[in-house]
């Protein structure tokens, strides 16, 4: 079995992040970028399924900044094969462009299993894996923890609020959003990257023009502005929706 | 009057005296073929580039051999019974050679006895004096070995419960070699004593004290008679000695000269870099062939002393690691594919008899949580009497856990972090100067200015909270003394001293570089830094890369600008009775020693050394990476008892370091073991700022 991997590129949270001129994105000129952890979680599953079962891990990822040196690190951790999706790409790219680019792409191949991350830092939506579902015709599933594959058929476990765990079971081809590998992403040491940077053949693909939308547009970013007027509503649960729904009101 | 020789085969048939050479050319075979057989196993290690100055490599292990110095260092009771066996031996070993060249050559050849007359006198009193000392030698290791019940001779493994493992092989062994020495030197007396009694106890032969002496106990016996057998006796015992010789831990007696020979004053303070082609199998140690024929040798020169066992801090502290059994360990897997091994042979410490094909060394000869418990403090080279690399097979056998991703998650992210960020705190990059913000005057960027002094100052001082208040003050007195220093702010990354102890080498060349580059576009003459971690690894390793700077610890640049009369105090502080702790990478490293306590002196403060000083220190359990693995499986953390062995000193209230990592480690090491009120942690650079 195939497993395919799309992973990203996000702005590091360790830099501090500043809002662009426009006032509509992130000034990303001394923008430190790193792979998605989510993204990172994905892989690692999709390598100890490939332990496990056998079959081949392939990496695809929209071409964008500093995304070879990403894609070369999946390389030395295991990954079988690097797809690069070449475009002229908005930055940072909508997740409705990027599934219908990544699903062009992934339809050509032999897909078992697609693992995404379940979302990242600069998700609008956390779609992707939902959109990828769609274009591609297989059947989704998110918030995955754990992932084992028996011939032809997947069960995995979805998170959902609580701590309420469900088994669900699914036949592949299906796409999964992955919450955590189940073990930590496993570390690859610099030789072995450096390896990969010169022996590795990273395989480009064009993508096709086909404009899918954003979805969602973005009209104002800003820092999350710090209120300080907390205000504990008293009494009883019904007085408390009462006073709650009037705050509102008067807000809109 | 006898003229004063003697006879060699006194009374000997021709044909026992054919027996004799027939069985002792046998029994040289037998031990010429134990030592090819080791030679063969040396041939399939890599090279080691040990051919380099061997003229002085030839006098200086001779000069170690010939006083001993190596085993008398930190235990003189073993170096004086040490010395006394070894002198005995050679001394006896050299008569024994000029009895067999007079006899079987300069006497048939130039029809001429060397050993009569005054030479024979002064010949027979030298040996006889020497047997003497041989036998006292014998008798103290015995009596050491029986009664003093010594931790390092005990063989109890830190890794393993007793009765998990076996070691009666080795005390057999132990013991078999200790007796067949003694057993030789009492029946060559015996024989001496029979001969001078069956010769009719001739005056001159008090020349021979002590066979003089048992001649007379044969009084009574027909010592012709007995001669014989007692020849034979002797003779045959020492034929057994000489073929045990290459099979046994006498071997030791031929491969620790060259040991020492071979060994690498560098070793450790200079690890070995991966070639191309090794990074293309794999980083790491993989199969016997991938060490070098030195570290083969290594593994076979071990004489289980056990010093290194009792200096090592994660033995002391409860992690299973032992370097005496590391060693041991990967002599009995080096052995498993020989055609003999070991004469004694042992099983591994996870209970398996010696498998040399289908084990894995870096996790199953060697367990993985063993490599990593070591804090590569380098007391085990330090303390080896016969020049054992251990750490270099540690961090050799760490780059293959590494590569495989065997390593706690701590260590993995701060690897994860200095390989993103340059510093093992995840920090970004732009914080890295951010300390400086808190001083009252700007520090030069050497980037942008020249600086007399490039100021590396490292992680540790550089982001961690209580560092950065002695990172502060120590600029604040480089500024105040007018010395002429600048940083390279965010073009500073972690310098790789611990990265490459890890055992992460693609890591650490991508750190060098990175800071090679930002020294490279500074202008500055000297380097100086405030933490023996960077001042290691710039210092010794980095010139191996291509960058050769004058390195300082800011001990020695305050040492030498105090010298100079840069450097003066207005106030003594002879109120603080103060110990002073020696880091591993300054003192044992790069034998900085006297700066620090010169310093100190200086200072004025009443200064007391603890039992474990200089190169003798004991590591606080920060290094090689250790700092971000979890140590609360340990016993004891080695810190802690360091600051108990402070306590010792009736009345030290200052434990004074020299380190960042050592600032964070005994501080936190005060307060763990409950001795806030006691005693106090403070670094040099404190002491200097309150005398300014």
């Amino acid at each position: 079995m195939n497993i395919i991997v799309p992973i990203k590129q996000v702005p590091d949270l360790v830099e501090e992040l500043e809002v662009d001129a426009s006032g509509k994105g992130l000034d990303r000129e001394w923008l430190k970028l790193k792979v998605n952890e989510f993204d990172d979680h994905a892989l690692e599953e999709a390598l100890l399924l490939k332990e496990e079962n056998g079959g081949t891990v392939t990496v695809i990822a929209l071409d964008g900044e500093d995304i070879d040196k990403a894609l070369y690190a999946a390389a030395a951790k295991g990954a079988d094969r690097v797809v690069k999706v070449t475009g002229d790409f908005e930055v940072p790219v909508p997740n409705h462009t990027a599934a219908r680019a990544l699903a062009d792409v992934i339809k050509s191949m032999d897909c078992g299993l697609v693992l995404t991350g379940v979302q990242s830092v600069e998700d609008r939506d956390g779609q992707l894996g939902v959109l990828l579902a769609h274009y591609l015709g297989m059947p989704h599933i998110s918030v995955v923890t754990h992932v084992s594959v028996n011939g032809g058929e997947v069960t995995v476990h979805k998170e959902y609020g609580g701590g309420v765990v469900a088994e669900y079971e699914a036949t592949a081809p299906v796409v999964l959003g992955i919450q955590a590998a189940r073990e930590t992403p496993r570390y690859v040491p610099v030789a072995k990257v450096r390896q990969a940077m010169r022996s590795t053949a990273l395989e480009e693909v064009a993508a096709h023009a086909a404009d899918a939308g954003a979805g969602s547009s973005v009209s104002r970013m800003f820092k999350p502005e710090s209120g300080g007027h907390a205000e504990m509503l008293q009494g009883s649960a019904e007085e408390v929706a009462g006073k709650l729904a009037e705050i509102i009101k008067s807000k809109m | 009057m006898h003229e004063a020789t003697r006879e060699v085969f006194r009374n000997f048939p021709v044909w026992m005296q054919v027996v004799f050479y027939v069985v002792g050319l046998a029994t040289i075979g037998f031990f010429l073929y134990g030592f090819w057989l080791r030679y063969k196993k040396y041939r399939k290690g890599r090279d080691a580039g040990r051919f380099n100055n061997l003229g002085s490599r030839f006098f200086k292990a001779l000069a170690a051999m010939a006083t001993n110095r190596t085993v008398y260092k930190r235990d003189a009771y073993a170096g004086t019974a040490h010395w006394l066996i070894f002198w005995g031996f050679v001394v006896l070993f050299i008569g024994t050679v000029i009895v067999a060249l007079d006899h079987d050559f300069i006497e048939p050849v130039f029809k001429y006895r060397l050993l009569q007359g005054p030479f024979y006198e002064w010949f027979s009193l030298i040996l006889d004096v020497f047997g003497v000392l041989f036998i006292i030698g014998l008798l103290m290791m015995m009596f050491r070995r029986g009664t003093m019940h010594l931790p390092q001779l005990n063989y109890q493994r830190p890794d393993l419960e007793p009765g998990k493992y076996d070691r009666s092989a080795y005390r057999k062994d132990d013991r078999v070699f200790l007796w067949l020495l003694l057993l030789i030197a009492v029946t060559g007396f015996l024989l001496e004593g029979v001969r001078i009694a069956a010769d009719g106890t001739p005056e001159f032969e008090a020349w021979s004290p002590a066979g003089f002496t048992i001649a007379h106990w044969f009084g009574n016996v027909d010592a012709n008679a007995l001669h014989h057998y007692i020849w034979w006796l002797h003779g045959i015992i020492v034929l057994v000695f000489i073929a045990y010789i290459p099979y046994s831990k006498a071997m030791h007696m031929l491969l620790d000269y060259a040991n020492l020979m071979f060994k690498d004053d560098m070793a450790a303070r200079r690890l070995p870099r991966v070639s191309e082609e090794k990074m293309k199998e794999g980083m790491g140690y993989l199969k016997l062939e991938d060490f070098t024929w030195k570290e083969l040798l290594d593994f076979d020169s071990c004489t289980k002393c056990g010093r290194c066992h009792i200096a090592c801090p994660a033995r002391a502290s409860g992690a299973p690691l032992s370097p005496r059994d590391l060693i041991l360990d990967m002599r009995t897997f080096a052995d498993a594919g020989q055609p003999t091994a070991e004469w004694f042979r042992q099983t591994f410490s996870n209970g398996k008899k010696a498998n040399g094909k289908k084990a894995g060394i870096a996790g199953d000869v060697i367990k993985a949580d063993t490599l990593w418990s070591c804090t590569t403090c380098m007391a085990c080279v330090e303390a080896c009497p016969v020049g054992i690399e251990h750490l270099t097979s540690i961090v050799q056998l760490r780059r293959t856990l590494v590569e495989n991703g065997t390593m706690e998650n701590s260590l993995q992210d701060a690897l994860m972090n200095i390989g993103d960020y340059g510093n093992s705190f995840g920090q970004s990059e732009r914080m890295r100067a951010k300390w400086t913000k808190g001083l009252d005057f700007k520090i030069k960027d050497a980037r942008k200015e020249e600086v007399e002094y490039l100021w590396f100052v490292g992680d540790y001082a550089s982001y961690d909270a209580r560092s950065q208040n002695m990172t502060q003050k120590a600029a604040a007195i480089f500024n105040q003394i007018g010395m002429d220093f600048g940083i390279l702010y965010d073009g500073e990354k972690n310098a790789g001293n611990d990265v490459r102890r890890i055992g992460e080498e693609g890591l650490f060349e991508m750190l060098v570089e990175d800071n090679m580059a930002a020294f490279e576009s500074a202008s500055f003459k000297e380097i100086v830094t405030t933490d023996p971690h960077s001042f290691n690894t710039i210092k010794n390793e980095y010139p191996e890369f291509g960058g050769s700077y004058p390195t300082y610890h800011y001990t020695g640049l305050l040492c030498k600008l105090l010298d100079e009369g840069r450097l003066k105090f207005s106030r003594k502080l002879s109120h603080y009775k103060v110990t002073y702790h020696d880091p591993c990478y300054l003192g044992r490293y790069n034998n900085e020693t006297a700066a620090p306590r010169k310093l100190l002196e200086a200072l004025g403060v009443e200064f007391h050394e603890m039992r474990r000083c200089k190169e003798n220190s004991f590591c606080c359990g920060a290094g090689g990476g250790r700092i971000w693995m979890d140590d609360s499986k340990l016993d004891k953390r080695p810190s802690e008892m360091r600051i108990e062995e402070a306590l010792e000193i009736d009345g030290v209230n200052l434990f004074i370091v020299a380190c960042p990592k050592d600032y964070a480690m005994y501080s936190d090491a005060v307060k763990t073991s409950g001795n806030e009120d006691k005693i106090a942690v403070k670094d040099i650079i404190e002491l200097v700022e309150e005398a300014l």
